[in-house]
């Protein structure tokens, strides 16, 4: 009997969680995933995936905000930064892990969305884009500069977070911290596409298409916006606790304009408005930005002896915003879509090669 | 006790004043129509009853209860639906789904039969405005005129007690004019108490399904009456084709 319940209870979350469109393809992306601590990268190249995964939950709860209720911030860092230092100022006061600290930054976080979310959901389009990037500017001053900073740590932020896995030793601390992102990122990104594609992920979209329409359909838009709103501050803050106990600091660059462009960058890239898009972006953008650009470029320079001048750090961003200016030329709808699309034309021409198109298909397993 | 009644409502566009002093009563399960020439107000009028503009003065009532001021989500609920003069379909979303949006509503939610799910009900609705066979399609590529039904199924999703339609054969060919007419006297047929109000450019067709129509000329009501009536009516006739014929 147990057995029986055992393999029900299976095959119900193999329905609800591996129901992802392109699954041979997300199954492949995530055996690669998981094996990646073995096939013996150096400790530089673990770091790049860890921060790549904290990097696509911060991108896919952005695209749920942005991809598919249309409710455009520009200021999606607020979140980063509260996550960041709500858990660095539980453990800095009360002392406390951060099993416990994460929680209740994610309770912080949610709280703040819905009160950052109020004021800004009475504005539309590139106003709300402008009030949205407001609140991460006046977050980052009140750390770095304003009386209250010394609470904050000021200009150095609070620092000597503990780790995740203080106990272990530093290689093996690495790999642990590794899968432990990747749990959370493959649970938050299952939790996003799972809301995205409900009921109320519909409604979503009809918001994002048309919110006069919807409010005709006798919806309630100000409740969804905010809901969207709250799961996509809620897993921002996740990110951020992530990022602040893996370098084990909370300072005010975490409210800067990087973190409010990254999930933009990110989640152009791979396809706005797909969830899975922004997971494939920002596994490309760490590698192309802590790969190409980090290392390769300067080996190059040196072979050909050209001297990279210092201020090449800052000149990355650019090199970016030329990246994502072709990608929207060339491919408008990311990566990651462009892709599934070509293997489901391929899949189609199989199919219609062996009895006519799909539509068919669907009609003959009917009959049965 | 009316199921509408609208008391001088009146609405101001800076100097222009678009609806001046109307007044009118809708009952239950009746059709009623409502024309006059391009600018008229007519338009205007919907949008002050569905809440998406706030009348200057005047009441309006829906079923005895006030309902000026509200907000529009509101006023479905209450059990006005409507339709848009030029068609707002959820662009990204299948068909299918552009109708489960009105169904996600508490009021379409509340309609929902036991053991009846949302996508069944919004296959019936489809299927009663003839689109059933494109309900998988991307709104983005279907036609003008299913986008026209859709726009009903969307309404109707919320099961009202007043159906309002801009203009539901705007920009349709003869043949689906003709269906969509005889779409709009079954669902009469349906819901007998169901109050209907219509706007419509194409008289030919609203005079044959209504049974009272009222007349806007430059904001304000000329007349009122049964349709052999307004066709012979003097007044309207020379705010359509002007004086001396």
């Amino acid at each position: 009997m147990v057995k029986n319940y055992l393999r029900r209870a299976y095959s119900s979350f193999a329905a609800h969680v591996f129901d992802i469109p392109p699954r041979l393809m997300s199954f492949l992306f995530l055996l690669i995933l998981l094996i990646i601590p073995f096939i013996g990268l150096g400790q530089y190249y673990l770091s790049i995936m860890i921060y790549a995964n904290v990097l696509a939950i911060f991108a896919a709860s952005w695209d749920l905000l942005v991809g598919r209720t249309g409710q455009i911030s520009l200021g999606h860092a607020i979140f980063f930064g509260i996550g960041g230092y709500s858990t660095a100022l539980l453990f800095k006061f009360l002392g406390l892990p951060p099993w416990i600290t994460i929680p209740i930054a994610l309770l912080v976080g949610s709280s703040a969305a819905l009160l950052i979310g109020f004021p800004c959901l009475r504005v539309k389009g590139p106003y709300l884009a402008l009030v949205t990037m407001a609140f991460p500017i006046i977050m980052h001053s009140i750390v770095k500069w304003s009386p209250l900073s010394h609470i904050f740590g000021g200009e150095f932020g609070i620092r000597r977070l503990p780790a995740f896995f203080a106990f272990l030793p530093i290689r093996q601390q690495r790999i642990a911290e590794y899968y432990l992102t990747l749990i959370l990122l493959f649970i938050a990104s299952v939790i996003i596409y799972k809301i995205a594609n409900s009921k109320t992920g519909i409604v979503f979209v009809s918001i994002l298409d048309d919110e006069v329409a919807s409010k005709a359909c006798g919806i309630n838009v100000t409740k969804y916006k905010l809901m969207s709103f709250i799961v996509s501050g809620l897993f921002g803050t996740l990110a951020g606790c992530l990022q602040a106990h893996l370098l084990k600091v909370s300072n005010p660059p975490m409210f800067e304009l990087f973190w409010s462009f990254a999930p933009i960058i990110v989640t152009f890239l791979g396809g706005i408005g797909t969830i899975y898009g922004p997971l494939v972006g920002a596994y490309i953008y760490y590698i192309l930005d802590k790969y190409f650009l980090t290392i390769q470029l300067p080996k190059l320079c040196e072979y050909f002896g050209v001297a990279l001048p210092d201020e090449f750090e800052y000149a990355k961003l650019l090199i970016f915003a030329l990246i994502v200016l072709i990608l929207v030329i060339k491919w408008p709808r990311g990566i990651a879509r462009f892709i599934t699309d070509k293997l489901e034309d391929l899949e189609e021409a199989r199919d219609f090669d062996e009895r006519g198109p799909r539509i068919w298909k669907r009609y003959e397993k009917n009959d049965k | 006790m009316h199921l509408l009644e609208v008391e001088n409502l009146t609405k101001r566009f800076g100097g222009l004043t678009a609806v001046k002093n109307v007044s009118f009563n809708i009952d239950e399960g009746e059709m009623v129509g409502l024309i006059g020439p391009n600018g008229a107000g007519k338009t205007t009028l919907f949008n002050l009853i569905s809440g998406f503009l706030e009348p200057d003065s005047g009441t309006v009532k829906f079923e005895g209860e006030n309902i000026m001021g509200l907000a529009p989500h509101k006023i479905v609920n209450k059990g006005i639906a409507r339709t848009f003069q030029v068609v707002r379909p959820f662009r990204h979303l299948p068909v299918i789904a552009n109708v489960m949006v009105a169904l996600k509503s508490p009021r379409g939610a509340r309609k929902i039969e036991w053991l009846k799910t949302m996508e069944r009900k919004a296959a019936d609705l489809l299927e009663d405005v003839g689109i059933s066979e494109l309900a998988l399609e991307p709104a983005e590529n279907v036609g003008h005129g299913t986008l026209k039904r859709l726009e009903m199924a969307k309404a109707l999703a919320t099961e009202p007690d007043l159906l309002m339609l801009d203009e539901p054969f705007g920009g349709l060919n003869p043949l689906e004019t003709d269906f969509l007419t005889k779409s709009i006297m079954r669902m009469h047929l349906d819901e007998p108490s169901r109050g209907i109000f219509i706007v419509e450019h194409k008289l030919y067709a609203l005079m044959q399904i209504v049974q009272r129509v009222i007349v806007l000329h430059q904001g304000e009501k000329i007349a009122e009456g049964t349709p052999e009536e307004i066709a012979k009516n003097k007044t309207v006739i020379e705010v359509y084709m002007g004086k001396g014929i």
